[in-house]
């Protein structure tokens, strides 16, 4: 059989050689009318293209004229390969002579009548057509016809495809993948082929009779080179017509039946496979998907960053905060500790009147929240420092927040930020207005104003922003409640739902920091950090967990969803640099934002950062979690598979004869009939249970009672399988079948949902299918009850409330070396419960974070169902 | 003849100059302090020449570039603005010229053509915006079918035409808010002044100055005037507005930057408990003024414009008389007398450079001043207009107008106008307005409808890729009121090769005009006359793709076009024979044909052996 290997030039050639005469002649038409349409003195498309409406008797050339003429070189390079080949076919079965008739006559007015009616009088459009496509898919329908009378159809997995739709599927590709085809008539042109491929056109074909007396006449066949002849033809491709012929249909039936039955029997073969092997695909799948993070801190896999942007030239600039303005910076810092312990209204009147003095637009904002019982209220107070020759077109946010995200006096963060801002009053190079934001909290009052920003706030709980400027290109916060001198910055870049900021920003301030300024700077509090392997994995590891609770860690947070790059900066540790530094440190990075001539967009959005300069991309490390999410998945297809076939192969196993037993039911396994009622209602049942704790937890006030109520939600939920199950045996009596699809189902829900969210937040899809990796293997164990009872009670220490009030056990004991910024040092274990529930409570309501969703709706009813299974 | 019309250019002047006592070029620079540190500086240049002459290309005082080009293009009246800043109105008031002599942010064009039909409208309009982005350096020429619009409500004819030449007038609107003004734009403007910059008011005018301004717009306005029972003349009038920081122009201009000043330079409130030599509150030292001409426009004015009539005062200031002002020598101080805020300053006709400061008035000690000796209050501005995006999103948006009628006796009649490119789709179905009333019993209520805020809606939808939307609204804001007008559209997604180089900017939407009617009621003068305002521009995120995509795509959809098309191609083609029938595989056909080689040489080495025995044996036989 001839096939790609035996490909020869030599056998090209002869092949090009040896084509026939009318062949010949359409591929020189097409070349030459082609060369004749360069030319731009004469519209040749204009005048032989089939267009509807200039369709009359006079212009009916134009149905004969337009598969020869092409747009352009590729349109006609593309067609001529495509149509060689099949009009040499067709010429060498019908000869040269009918094949001139029928292609000057009915195979190409006929489908170019019906084009006309059919955009004329139907749809009453006038689109012109031109090219030989219309002759290639004729053609392909005419061969498509006749191997569908040889050879039915195709399987591509189950399903049986007639072979004639070969050419319609080619079509719809084509009109899919190659702009402005003409769908309709390319229809035209395999309809016409059908009828011809059935033979209902076989009487327009000239008889034969006065082909053969022309032929005689004119003694082509002598004259014309590469004539085929009338009697040359040939009936057939095979030589003879497969139907008549017995030896040859039955040798060739058996070749295509070995050929279409290849990819039934492999597939088979696959799901025969998968049927035996899936615990161990998946267990492989959750070992290479782990030890894929594992290996992300090694220098292969990561990257050093680098700035993307050129417009930001981080730390090419001057800066001149300093000198006198450090006075001016002290007076501050005195009018701002002044005012320490007054009202919230108190001291937006003060900074008011310091921000008007200083030649500012001002506004305020009222904004009132209430969650878990508990109501967070608040005036924000911010200015608008206008961009001298600006238009109000891009701003950037500078925000100050008047105590920081663990509650502390922001004095020094605030003092730095209104001597800076009166600083920049006095350049005039500022592209974009510069915003100061002082929000009294850092939870809520920037949500707040982010939110009324952008007009998507609840008019109820947020008043309107009394005054606006343009587009928001970049945020930075300045967090300094510290009262000495500093060593170095820590950067705090988490966004709510661990969205991230462009990296660019983070580079830049780490660029500018370090290069510039002379100061450290570190991440995810990893303040000695010694760039090896151990302290690479423990940093990504706590951005992880910070990117997978999605809670705001800085006030920059709230400003990532809405697509604007934010970080915080906060001074730590004991150094010689002092405020000015930091008044520095932002006024260079300000002076990089307003290079921006576009939004940040060159860089990273999806990275996890290991050290300052190092990093993995998105690329990298999503396989990890998307393994991990696959293996339920796989799992979940395999029983599905399973569940479809005789399940008492087991048992016929254990028969004395088993190895033929088995053989024989692996070779015609019976097929069953899926019980799907009780499955389905069963997950679907659990799904919604979630949805129960999600509302009692958002709404529970917290006064004292949201601890004791996650404690009493999770005995129950501990309790709830058990009860289910009983209730499940005794009522229903599910078989074997029933609980296989039962974890198929749930697996299916639980794969597919994890591979989703790891394209938003891989940290929280990793870490919720990490702990539910257990779940992949439950089965019932009806004859070891003992096994049963074990699996179950690893599962329960893997329930979701048994996790989270673990967790706070152990980040409040190891208090020392946990510096998550969880906000749970100090504090006992109790108190840490209550706070994480009414943290999620609160990012539940105010900041729009799905982390509860997810703990409760997708990670809970998997707990609760797969356990039913293994106490089934 | 040549000869003769040369001879009536240079005559004809004097002739007249000496018939009509009023030269035909006036120029006049007119400073105002404003709070918060802040100058005006409105410079006008006014020339006229009369039809006639110019249908017969004397120009005069005319520049010959402008005019030639008004000639070809059929131009009866133009208004060229070009602007950059913003004009802040809560703090500067109303705004000069009544705003009439502005633009939106970038370059702003309308024109009156006289044209037989729209088509030929359209085809002068091509002809003037390509000349003149010649003539100014900008990019006139982006002005096409897109942003181009053609206002019913919002612009009037400013000039005196004839009612027959009126019936075939045409107005044509663009917008380029995306064109930065800058020097280039400013030499060719100075170029169409009679002394180019050399002499007169026009010789502060210095880039550097001028686009380091808070606001600034250069205007230039074309029309006929009919003064009543004289000859109709073609007055061309070139404005500079801006608005100067004046601790930022006193900068000196080889050190620009804003170093910290010294601490002992520093102005610090010394009641301060905390006050120390190295702990100052800046006082608010916004409002004391001290400046000198010199410094703020970066050099000095040299002289009189010879050109121009002599009795006219080239520089006037508008500050309370109570204000100290020195002028150098020779300068004589003209002071109206109903008018208690302004002073004119008639130049000698030397040469000499002319100066003029304003001292420090300190605020404290014997005859303390304050503000109102310092500069006159602005006028409360007949309407706030602002404007802004909202939502987020690559979907949709909305657009937020919030028009504020300050007055508390008079209600304002206004058209908003917005030309909006066609990738912004509205829909006009969502537009609202919203009252709200700020003061008296319902302040903060809203109560009201649409209908009795918007009179009269005039819309033209976008056309793909062919027009933009033109959207003008008729309202009438009660007094002391605020209305909310707000309506959403949906962001098309472009083709890629519609996006500009610097995609991720977002695309700049033209400011809307507002024009405020004048009120048959009011009695005031500035209610009487037309007045304009505009928004600022905005800032348009639409979807962008990644520029690296279409790479991909292109090998995605080969492939994809490989797997399809190979695939099928070959099954459908592909010669399917019984093993028998077909060619023979190469090896062994080489095989066979060595076999049949071997078999031919055996043979015939058999054949000649057996030969050979023969021959022998017959030898034999013959020996024998």
């Amino acid at each position: 059989m001839p096939n790609v290997q035996s490909f020869s030039s030599l056998r090209a050639r002869s092949y090009v050689f040896r084509l026939p005469l009318f062949t010949r002649l359409m591929v020189l038409a097409i070349v030459v009318l082609w060369l004749v349409g360069i030319q731009s003195a004469w519209d040749l498309r204009k005048w032989g293209a089939l267009i509807p409406n200039e369709m009359n008797f006079f212009t009916a050339y134009r149905m004969n004229t337009f598969p020869l003429i092409h747009l352009n070189l590729l349109h006609a390079l593309l067609n001529l390969l495509a149509l060689t080949p099949l009009l040499e076919r067709f010429e060498s079965e019908y000869g040269t002579l009918t094949s001139a008739a029928m292609f000057f006559g009915p195979l190409t007015t006929i489908p170019a009548i019906a084009y006309v009616i059919l955009e004329r009088v139907i749809f009453r459009v006038n689109t012109p057509v031109m090219g030989a496509s219309m002759w290639v898919f004729l053609l392909l329908s005419v061969e498509a016809m006749r191997t569908y009378k040889i050879n039915p159809y195709f399987v591509i997995g189950t399903v049986q495809v007639p072979t004639w739709t070969t050419p319609l599927v080619m079509a719809f590709v084509t009109a899919a993948l190659i702009p402005s085809t003409s769908f309709l008539g390319h229809l035209c042109g395999i309809c016409t082929g059908y009828l011809f491929g059935l033979g209902y056109l076989k009487f327009i074909a000239p008889p034969e009779k006065i082909l053969r007396w022309i032929e005689g006449k004119l003694n082509l066949l002598g004259r014309l080179p590469h004539y085929v002849s009338v009697d040359q033809k040939t009936y057939g491709r095979f030589g003879v017509l497969p139907q008549s012929s017995n030896s040859g249909s039955a040798n060739l039936s058996g070749l295509l039946t070995t050929w279409y039955d290849q990819p039934r029997r492999s597939l088979w073969a696959a799901a025969r496979s998968c049927r035996r092997r899936p615990p161990y695909i998946s267990l492989l799948l959750i070992v290479v998907g782990v030890a894929w993070l594992f290996m992300l801190p090694l220098n292969d896999y990561s990257r050093r960053t680098y700035i993307s942007e050129n417009a930001l030239l981080p730390g090419q600039v001057h800066t001149y905060f300093g000198g006198s303005d450090q006075n001016v910076l002290r007076a501050y810092r005195h009018e701002v500790g002044a005012l320490e312990n007054k009202t919230n209204t108190e001291v937006n009147d003060k900074l008011e009147h310091m921000f008007r003095s200083m030649g500012l637009k001002v506004g305020r904002q009222n904004y009132t929240y209430t969650t878990s019982g508990n109501t967070v209220a608040g005036e924000n107070v911010y200015a608008i420092l206008q961009a001298p020759r600006g238009d109000a077109t891009e701003a950037i946010v500078l925000v100050a927040a008047w105590r920081n995200v663990k509650g502390e006096f922001n004095r020094n963060g605030l003092a730095v930020a209104l001597a800076l801002t009166r600083y920049f009053k006095r350049w005039s190079l500022w592209s974009k207005d510069i915003i100061l934001v002082v929000p009294p909290d850092s939870r809520a009052g920037t949500q707040a104003w982010v939110d009324a920003y952008h007009d998507s706030h609840d008019s109820r709980r947020v008043a309107d922003l009394p005054i606006k400027s343009g587009a928001l290109q970049g945020a930075l916060a300045i967090d300094y409640p510290q009262e000495e001198r500093f060593e170095g910055v820590h950067i705090v870049y988490d966004g709510i739902n661990g969205q991230l900021p462009n990296l660019d920003l983070i580079n830049s301030v780490t660029n500018i920091a370090s290069g510039q300024m002379g100061m450290g700077s570190s991440i995810q509090h990893m303040f000695h950090h010694n760039d090896q392997y151990r302290d690479r994995l423990t940093c990504m590891l706590r951005g992880m967990v910070n990117q997978g609770l999605g809670h705001a860690v800085g006030p920059h947070s709230s400003f990532i969803p809405y697509h604007v790059d934010a970080i915080t900066i906060q001074p730590v540790g004991q150094g010689w640099h002092d405020e000015m530094g930091l008044g520095r440190l932002v006024e260079g990075t300000f002076r990089s934002l307003n290079n921006l001539l576009e939004h940040l967009h060159q860089s990273f959005f999806f990275y996890l950062l290991m050290q300052k300069e190092r990093f993995v991309s998105i690329g990298t490390y999503l396989p990890s979690a998307m393994l991990i999410a696959a293996n339920f998945t796989i799992t979940a297809i395999a029983l599905w598979v399973k569940t479809g076939y005789a399940p008492k192969t087991k048992e016929k196993k254990e028969g004395a004869d088993a190895k033929k037993a088995d053989q024989k039911s692996e070779e015609t396994p019976a097929a069953v009939e899926r019980e799907l009622y009780l499955p389905l209602s069963l997950v679907t049942g659990c799904q919604f249970l979630g949805f129960v704790p999600l509302f009692v937890f958002n709404h529970a006030p917290a006064s004292v009672t949201l601890g004791p109520l996650f404690v009493v939600v999770t005995l129950l939920s501990l309790v709830l399988p058990h009860s289910l199950s009983f209730f499940l045996v005794t009522t229903y009596k599910p078989t074997h079948q029933q609980y296989q699809l039962i974890t198929s189902f749930f697996l299916l829900l639980l794969g597919m949902f994890l591979s989703t969210l790891a394209t938003l937040n891989f940290s929280l899809a990793f870490l919720v299918g990490l702990l539910a990796t257990p779940l992949t293997f439950v089965r019932p164990f009806p004859k070891m009850p003992a096994a049963g009872y074990a699996y179950s009670a690893l599962l329960s220490v893997l329930n979701p409330g048994v996790v989270v009030l673990s967790a706070a056990v152990a980040a409040t004991t190891l208090q020392g070396s946990s510096g998550l910024g969880l906000g749970v040092v100090g504090v006992t274990p109790w108190e840490a419960v209550q706070k994480v529930l009414e943290e999620g409570a609160f990012g539940w309501g105010v900041w729009g974070m799905y982390t509860p969703l997810i703990f409760w709706c997708v990670w809970f009813p998997a707990w609760v169902v797969g356990s039913v299974v293994v106490l089934g | 003849m040549q000869f003769f019309s040369f001879l009536l250019t240079v005559l004809v002047p004097f002739v007249v100059a000496s018939a009509a006592p009023a030269a035909d070029y006036h120029e006049q620079l007119n400073l105002k302090p404003l709070p918060q540190n802040s100058l005006l500086a409105s410079f006008n240049f006014r020339s006229n020449t009369s039809l006639p002459e110019f249908e017969a290309h004397n120009f005069r005082f005319f520049p010959r570039s402008l005019g030639q080009i008004l000639q070809h293009a059929g131009t009866r009246e133009l208004h060229l603005r070009f602007s950059l800043g913003r004009w802040d109105a809560e703090t500067w008031g109303a705004r000069p010229w009544d705003g009439t002599k502005e633009g939106g942010t970038g370059v702003e064009l309308w024109a009156w053509l006289e044209a037989e039909s729209d088509d030929e409208a359209d085809h002068k309009w091509l002809t003037l915006t390509n000349a003149l982005s010649g003539l100014f350096c900008a990019s006139l020429n982006f002005i096409d079918s897109t942003r181009t619009t053609r206002p019913v409500m919002s612009f009037r004819p400013e000039g005196d035409h004839p009612n027959t030449t009126m019936a075939n007038m045409h107005l044509l609107h663009g917008v380029l808010p995306r064109e930065v003004v800058c020097t280039e734009n400013l030499t060719p403007f100075l170029k169409l002044l009679p002394c180019k910059g050399k002499a007169g008011v026009s010789s502060l005018l210095d880039g550097h100055k001028l686009f380091d301004a808070s606001w600034q717009s250069m205007a230039i306005d074309v029309k006929p005037v009919c003064p009543t029972g004289e000859e109709c003349v073609l007055q061309i009038e070139q404005t500079i507005d801006m608005v100067l920081d004046i601790e930022r122009s006193k900068r000196p201009r080889d050190n620009p930057i804003p170093r910290p000043p010294p601490s002992h330079e520093l102005k610090c409130n010394t009641t301060k408990p905390y006050h120390a030599d190295d702990t100052c509150f800046p006082t608010d030292s916004l409002n004391a003024q001290e400046w000198n001409l010199n410094q703020i426009f970066g050099k000095p004015m040299l002289g009189n414009c010879p050109l121009t009539d002599p009795k006219t005062p080239p520089v006037c200031i508008q500050a309370p008389h109570s204000r100290d002002v020195f002028t150098s020598m020779g300068v004589e101080e003209l002071k109206e007398p109903g008018n208690e805020n302004q002073r004119c300053y008639l130049l000698p006709s030397n040469d000499e450079e002319f100066h003029l400061s304003l001292p420090f008035m300190p605020r404290d000690g014997d005859r303390p001043k304050t503000d109102a000796d310092e500069f006159v209050q602005p006028a409360t501005p007949l309407l706030y207009a602002e404007r802004s995006l909202t939502g987020h999103g690559q979907e949709h948006g909305g657009v937020q107008a919030i028009l504020t009628n300050p007055s508390p006796g008079a209600e304002v009649e206004f058209v908003y106008m917005e030309s909006l490119p066609w990738f912004m789709r509205i829909y006009l179905h969502t537009l609202k307005a919203r009252i709200s009333h700020r003061t008296g019993s319902d302040a903060g209520q809203t109560l009201h409808d649409d209908d009795d805020v918007i009179k009269e809606i005039y819309y033209r939808p976008f056309l793909d890729r062919q027009r933009g939307t033109q959207l003008e609204i008729r309202m009438k804001i009660p007094p002391g009121s605020t209305v909310f007008m707000a309506y959403d559209f949906e962001k098309t997604i472009l083709r890629y090769t519609e996006y500009p180089p610097d995609a991720n900017r977002g695309f700049d939407v033209a400011a809307a005009v507002i024009t405020i009617l004048p009120s048959n009621s009011s009695t005031t003068t500035t209610a009487r006359r037309m007045s304009n305002l505009r928004t600022t521009s905005m800032l348009l995120n639409l979807p962008t793709p990644d520029f690296s995509m279409p790479y991909n795509v292109i090998i995605f959809t080969s492939t994809c076009i490989a797997l399809a098309f190979g695939g099928l191609y070959n099954i459908l083609v592909r010669r399917f024979v019984g093993r028998d029938e077909g060619p023979e595989v190469s090896l062994v056909k080489l095989r066979r044909r060595l076999q049949e080689a071997v078999q031919k040489v055996k043979a015939r080495a058999m054949e000649r052996l057996g030969a050979a025995g023969k021959e022998a044996k017959k030898v034999e036989g013959k020996s024998d």
